[in-house]
């Protein structure tokens, strides 16, 4: 028997409606990827911005609670302890896109350069790392990344660490499957009837063609890092002492009477965080779509 | 393989938890460093000999997996006499399962209707914009998903209770467990519409439908009695999969809408460091997890005989 | 931090929200003041209840009450859990204790018949009402009142804070079948409000036998009280039921079920959308509504508990008094009070509230200076600067500011909302280091040491000899309840002293003095009186017609802590 599923085969064929825009990424690819570059500049330069401090008190003496709407002082309102929402959101870019970053890139690395072995070498090796993923992928994420948490602390790094760890499986699965599929390839044959090294085959000729697939899979991979950091912060659980959408988005939510009350505090950071996951989801979707890349073994 | 995936997870939690933490401190508190106090004294050997702190870490892991796959999950870290961990997990289990089951249920419901729906107008406005909503489905996190389920239909229009009552009668739990099942269930349809919707473009090119078609056989008759049912391996995959991701789902909804599933126990458990009650609750979900796979296998070769695994 | 500590996870940890207090109650705090003068128009004084006595309805007997909790509990039994707040509510529906709190704020019998100390107030013997038993059938005697004395004594958690005032052995002899004489330490004048707290309740020998055997009974308490155990699902509900026979009048309601919701907002939805009968909270906004509310009967108190900082001093740089002087000028406390207390809890400034006999109106809680922390910093790191703090492991100061830890409970929004202001505020002077914990964690932790600053909440004893074990040297040790850990033995004789006397001018000029000691340690800063209420909604009446039988009216809510022997529903 084996626990090794039927995997998800979704749009084999290139979906009709995508026909018309073959080859081309499209507009809407552009304005995420726009979407995306206003986030990392955000991000970067938030301190430079002419945005509020972020953890500044905006009381204002004899007026009843702190919270208050958006204004045109603050655009989208000021929290609990009126802290201005829109510049802590920009602040919030900060942890999500470092934090997607960092993981992405580690999983990509580890998992992708376990995969390739995997997929070239076959035999005991293919075997170990293969169960290595699977045992991963029998953790639900979420449930993996909690556990982590606890047991270790909750920097920056470690948090984008842990969420790396869960992008190692899908994508050491995907990276072993396009490796298998292009080392029977002829170019691979023939380089190795010259008598190419290993080394040189695996770096000069299969990376290159694992790397684009890769590529795609790492903007979505980024997004779900993206949002399990949220999850993560929502639950009180990520990275210390930093302005984080999900813990901005727990703020807001910790009762309903907020919720009713003050929906800004909660709903302006859930915007932004969509926005950005929705953009790397889409950006990703067309990166496949022009690759065409078939999502085996995801 | 199942067997000794599962035996490699459980080695591995149970590792982590051990290595990582205190157990006599969690168990005991101040008390477990009170060694001048002999009735402390007393207690922390009580506590060793119950808990087997003072056998060796695979020893220890023996005791626990031979307990475990007997039905016995050990005993919740804790002075206060809080139940076993088997008989919290089973008072906790069935609102998960339920809740999953009808998350499962709606998304199922919903998305092959809207699968029809797009499939039979491809490419037209409908379609299109139903492909944009699953978009914005997939992209929502669960958490904000939520949130905003609940802030519009409990808290604006009030359709739906706030929070779940364990001791209301069943029908009344079910339906506040609905707009919580809505929360799993919504972005889980969006994934199988898109699915279903593709399969179903590809199947209605196809010879056969071109030809029933042809012989003037009505469109909804095309689309339910033929069509779909090429889609349907993909699909029960797919739903087999997404149980899987529904799971970590349920820990943020559970939290939310304060259900006691055993999502919101593992937080809980987590939290206080109660490592019993972690490693039951990760081991249930692998093996869960581990047998729906299996599960999906066999349906899968006998829905179609052509696979030969 | 005081002014609500609370997770947004809906988890048992919450509860121990209230072990940290809980100990403060074990030591007998489920009350005010018991001198109080009937407190003002402050906003914090206990409603008019006669709202529910006017309507002078004959009681009705049947319905179930619901009663939502602002935390579960993590057992039931008296004699191992620490009982918090919610502890109490729902302990009282089932146990007795020995005296209760009377209205006009004195001490008197409930199970016991009479007290009466010995000529030098060390040993006090307790006569027990005949006929009275338990809800298994056992009777209430001599030996079921020592069987649980010394089981909550030699507890090793609730036990710390029994210990210090009693001998080893022979702290509780039975003299016959129905009389116990208790033997103390210390002469004490004031000990019978010992015995209202969880030190009084009276669990079943029966029972106590069955859970030493059987840990899962502690989730199944039995007692002699109005009501018996009939279910519990943890973290959700627990339900009582009528005691058809109870020994001090007739119950009227079938059932009472208690409802943990540890969001305040959830909480007071159900309460409006006839989803709760009752409820209790210290969520400031919760309480506004509450007040604004006109068909809603509140019981408030907010003179038995107080919110603070709490510094340990045992440890570099906070033995050093500057350095924690410092830390409460820095502290923002006005920002604290505005922002997380909304203004609608009293400002603290000691550990007893302006109507108390005790008050002392000399005493100023030092905060919102930071300039004054600047210079005592600067001292003490020019002298001490490379001193290490052991809890960090790093020197004292480093550029000048002084390295701390603050500990806080987590996750919790609110927590993490009052931690960012104090390290804002403090700030100035010091390097924060959080260290973010679960509740348990933070007490154990707090318990051995291991903390420089947190934020607490206890203190205001039904009698104020009852808070002296948070602040006598014979409470430090490895394992502390003297959580400062700070020891001056002119506090020792101040309060000794005054519990030791029957004069009220020497008392109350004791416990003025003991205001003043606390505030020149500088260990603790005040932040705020937490203020508590119990809400009921109008069908619920006659919660506060509760009479001993002798006919003595008591006192029916304190602390977030109401009795339902009486109380009834009209339908």
């Amino acid at each position: 028997m084996s626990t090794q599923t039927p995997t998800t085969t979704e749009a084999a064929a290139p979906e009709p409606g995508e026909a018309a825009t073959k080859k081309t990424l499209g507009i809407g690819f552009w304005v995420c990827i726009g979407w995306l570059l206003v986030m990392v500049f955000v991000a970067v330069f938030a301190t430079r911005l002419p945005i509020p401090d972020p953890k500044f008190n905006f009381i204002e003496p004899g007026q009843a609670g702190p919270s208050k709407g958006p204004s045109t002082a603050h655009w989208f309102g000021t929290d609990k302890d009126a802290r201005d929402v829109f510049a802590r959101t920009m602040y919030g870019a900060r942890v999500s896109l470092t934090v997607g970053f960092i993981a992405i890139v580690f999983g990509m690395f580890v998992g992708g350069t376990l995969g390739i072995l995997a997929g070239f070498f076959r035999g005991w090796i293919d075997r170990i790392f293969s169960f290595m993923f699977l045992v991963l992928l029998s953790f639900p994420s979420l449930v993996l990344a909690i556990m982590l948490t606890a047991l270790l602390d909750r920097k920056l790094f470690t948090i984008s660490m842990i969420l790396g760890v869960l992008a190692v499986a899908p994508v050491g699965r995907l990276a072993r499957a396009t490796t298998m599929q292009y080392a029977e390839r002829e170019f691979v044959i023939a380089a190795r009837s010259l008598g190419a090294k290993n080394k040189r085959i695996i770096v000069r000729e299969l990376l290159p063609n694992v790397a684009i697939p890769m590529s795609a899979l790492a903007l979505l991979g980024m997004a779900v890092a993206i949002v399990a950091e949220g999850g993560l912060a929502f639950l009180g659980l990520s990275v210390e002492r930093s302005i984080t959408w999900g813990g901005m988005i727990q703020l807001g939510s910790d009762s309903s009477k907020t919720l009713q009350n003050q929906p800004w505090i909660a709903f302006f950071p859930i915007g932004v965080l969509f926005l950005t996951v929705f953009a790397l989801n889409f950006a990703g979707d067309r990166v496949r779509t022009y690759f065409d890349v078939k999502e085996t073994s995801l | 393989m199942a067997i000794t995936l599962l035996f490699a997870v459980s080695a591995l939690t149970f590792g982590a938890m051990n290595v990582l933490g205190d157990p006599l401190f969690n168990i005991l508190g101040p008390i477990a460093r009170d060694t001048s106090n002999p009735k402390s004294v007393k207690l922390i050997e009580k506590a060793k000999n119950d808990y087997n702190l003072d056998k060796p870490l695979p020893i220890r892991y023996g005791l626990w997996i031979s307990g475990f796959v007997r039905g016995d999950m050990g005993v919740q870290f804790s002075t206060d006499g809080q139940p076993p961990v088997t008989e919290l997990l089973k008072e906790r289990i069935p609102r998960t399962v339920t809740l999953l089951i009808l998350g499962q249920l709606i998304a199922v419901l919903v998305s092959i209707p809207w699968a029809l729906l797009s499939a039979s107008r491809a490419d037209k406005f409908v379609d299109r914009l139903s492909t944009a909503t699953t978009f914005m489905l997939v992209a929502l996190p669960g958490f904000a998903l939520a949130i905003i389920l609940k802030y519009l239909f409990a808290i604006r229009l009030g359709w739906f209770p706030l929070t779940y009552r364990a001791l209301d009668p069943l029908q009344t739990r079910l339906f506040q467990m609905l707009l919580p099942g809505f929360v799993i269930g919504l972005p889980a349809a969006a994934i199988y519409q898109r699915l279903l919707r593709t399969d179903l473009i590809t199947t209605l090119q196809e010879d056969f439908i071109l030809m029933a078609r042809s012989k003037g056989v009505s469109k909804p008759r095309i689309l339910f009695k033929h069509a779909l049912r090429p889609s349907m391996f993909s699909f029960i995959t797919v739903v087999g999969l997404t149980t899987g991701a529904l799971i970590g789902g349920s820990i943020v909804v559970e939290t939310v809408f304060r259900i006691p599933g055993i999502g919101s126990t593992l937080v809980e458990a987590v939290l206080r460091h109660d490592f019993p009650v972690v490693l039951a609750i990760v081991m249930i979900v692998a093996t869960a997890f581990v047998l729906i796979n299996l599960l999906i296998d066999v349906v899968y070769t006998i829905i179609d005989p052509r696979v030969h695994r | 931090m005081g002014i609500k500590e609370r997770s947004t996870q809906r988890r048992r940890g919450v509860a121990f929200a209230a072990a940290a207090l809980s100990l403060a109650l074990i030591a007998g705090a489920c009350s005010s003041d018991s001198d109080t003068e009937p407190v003002g128009t402050t906003g914090a004084s206990t409603d008019d209840t006669t709202t529910v006595t006017e309507v002078a309805a004959t009681p009705v007997d049947g319905g179930t009450l619901r009663y939502g909790l602002e935390a579960d509990v993590d057992g039931l039994n008296p004699t191992t859990s620490a009982f918090s707040a919610p502890g109490y509510v729902m302990g009282h529906a089932v146990f007795d204790t020995l005296a209760r709190v009377a209205e006009d704020g004195s001490i008197v019998p409930y199970l016991a018949e009479s007290f009466t100390p010995s000529a030098d107030f060390k040993s006090w013997t307790v006569k027990l009402r005949p006929g009275i038993k338990f809800h298994d059938g056992a009777d209430l005697n001599a030996d079921a009142v020592v069987k649980a004395f010394l089981l909550q004594q030699g507890a090793a958690l609730v036990g710390l804070a029994v210990r210090p005032f009693y001998p080893e052995t022979d702290a509780a002899v039975k003299i016959d079948d129905l009389t116990v004489q208790f033997n103390q330490l210390d002469a004490n004048q004031y000990w019978p409000s010992a015995l209202t707290s969880q030190l009084g309740m009276m669990p079943s020998p029966l029972w106590l036998d069955a859970a030493a055997a059987d840990p899962t009974l502690n989730q199944k308490p039995v007692g002699t009280g109005p009501f018996m155990f009939d279910s519990r699902t943890a973290d959700n509900v627990t339900r009582f039921v009528k005691n058809p026979s109870y020994w001090n009048g007739s119950v009227h309601l079938d059932a009472v079920e208690f409802y943990p919701v540890p969001d305040s907002a959830d909480l007071l939805d159900l309460f409006n959308n006839d989803g709760l009968d009752a409820l209790h909270t210290t969520d400031q906004t919760a309480i506004k509504d509450l007040k604004d509310n006109g068909t809603v009967t509140n019981l408030l108190d907010d003179t038995a508990e107080e919110s603070f900082q709490m510094i340990n001093s045992q440890n570099p740089p906070f033995d050093d008094v500057r350095v924690r002087q410092a830390l409460a000028y820095a502290t923002p406390k006005a920002k604290i009070l505005e922002l997380i207390g909304l203004g609608v809890s009293r400002p603290a400034d000691q550990m007893f509230t302006p109507e108390s006999p005790f008050f002392n109106p000399a005493v100023k809680q030092d905060a919102d200076e930071p300039d004054k922390a600047l210079p005592l910093v600067a001292a003490y790191c020019a002298e001490k600067g490379t001193t290490i703090n052991p809890l960090l492991n790093k020197p004292t100061c480093t550029d000048g500011k002084v390295n701390m830890e603050y500990q806080f409970v987590g996750p919790s929004v609110v927590g993490l909302r009052t931690t960012e202001i104090f390290e804002e505020g403090w700030s100035v002077a010091f390097n924060i280091t959080r260290d973010e914990v679960n509740q348990q964690d933070h007490i154990q932790q707090n318990a051995l040491g291991q903390s420089n600053v947190i934020g607490w909440r206890q203190f205001g004893a039904i009698d104020p000899w009852a808070d002296s074990v948070w602040l006598l040297c014979r409470t430090v040790g490895p394992i502390s309840l003297n959580w400062p850990r700070y020891c001056d033995p002119a506090r020792d004789t101040l309060l000794l002293d005054a519990q030791n006397t029957d004069d009220p001018a020497k008392r109350s000029e004791n416990y003025k003095a003991l205001a003043q000691n606390m505030h020149d340690a500088y260990t603790y800063i005040f932040i705020n009186h937490t203020l508590w209420t119990n809400s009921f909604n109008e069908n619920v009446r006659g919660t506060c017609d509760i009479k001993t039988l002798e006919g003595v009216a008591l006192k029916c809510s304190n602390a977030g802590l109401t009795f339902l022997d009486t109380t009834w529903l009209d339908q």
